[in-house]
């Protein structure tokens, strides 16, 4: 078996990046082969697609434990369900992604429901010394995701998707609009009165 | 800056000046989702 991905997401910051025209034609000609069953194109759209599926479902889900674990476990039954659906995937002139991210917010919807929570493996112990960030800073920037989760998690559910799938994920205006069934222009108005309103909760939490 | 340019700022992992604390929670919500290794997984099938 072949490993999709592996390694840190910041590594894979060529996986966080806006779609350009060229970049459409590209993935739909992968996607394309993908659909007809190219081992190759299959394994190339889950690399291209599957760090930004791991971003979108630790940025609504959370850690558990300190951990993305759970998220991290989403994410891989939407590749798996990509997967699974591909054969039966037509080109109805909409980007893939929003097939993927589709399937995504309702992986995600599930989790969110789901009350069980599984015990949570332990992370391998390191074969050499941690290069990461120190404990104090780790802690800052967890808890103000946090914060920045339990934010959106009071916008309205197209704003938060907005924002999420926008930044997080790093989808263009178009492809966003292609998940939510807004159009580009729609995103931008929708997209600056969501960044309003996060502004206005967060400015509200510090006088409080 | 216009909203569509710091969105697309914070989604190509820049910096982004300014004291927006809407900016500085997802710059932080990001760095966050970035910063824990994926874990290693196998999606396609054996041949």
């Amino acid at each position: 078996m072949r490993n999709v991905t592996e390694g840190c997401v910041a590594d894979a910051a060529v996986g966080v990046r806006l779609a350009t025209r060229s970049d459409e034609s590209d993935l739909r000609e992968l996607t394309s082969l993908a659909v007809q069953g190219d081992r190759h194109a299959i394994e190339s759209l889950l690399g291209h697609l599957r760090p930004m599926v791991v971003r979108y479902c630790r940025a609504r889900l959370g850690r558990v434990s300190g951990h993305y674990h759970i998220a991290d476990d989403v994410a891989q039954e939407v590749c798996i369900a990509v997967l699974s659906a591909l054969p039966r995937y037509r080109d109805m002139g909409r980007p893939f992604a929003s097939f993927v991210f589709g399937i995504a917010s309702h992986k995600v919807a599930d989790a969110l429901r789901s009350s069980v929570r599984s015990a949570v493996p332990t992370q391998d112990l390191p074969d050499g010394p941690d290069e990461g960030p120190g404990p104090e800073e780790t802690v800052v920037r967890y808890i103000e995701a946090q914060h920045a989760r339990d934010l959106l998690s009071r916008l309205p559910h197209t704003q938060r998707e907005l924002l999420i799938l926008r930044v997080v994920s790093g989808l263009s205006a178009e492809e966003t609009g292609n998940v939510l069934g807004m159009s580009p222009g729609a995103v931008r108005v929708a997209q600056h009165r969501a960044l309003a309103r996060l502004r206005q909760l967060a400015e509200l939490e510090s006088i409080a | 800056m216009r909203t569509d340019a710091v969105l697309d700022a914070l989604a190509r992992r820049e910096p982004v000046a300014g004291g927006d604390p809407a900016v500085r929670l997802l710059g932080a919500l990001v760095a966050d989702v970035d910063s824990q290794r994926l874990s290693s997984v196998s999606i396609t099938p054996s041949t």
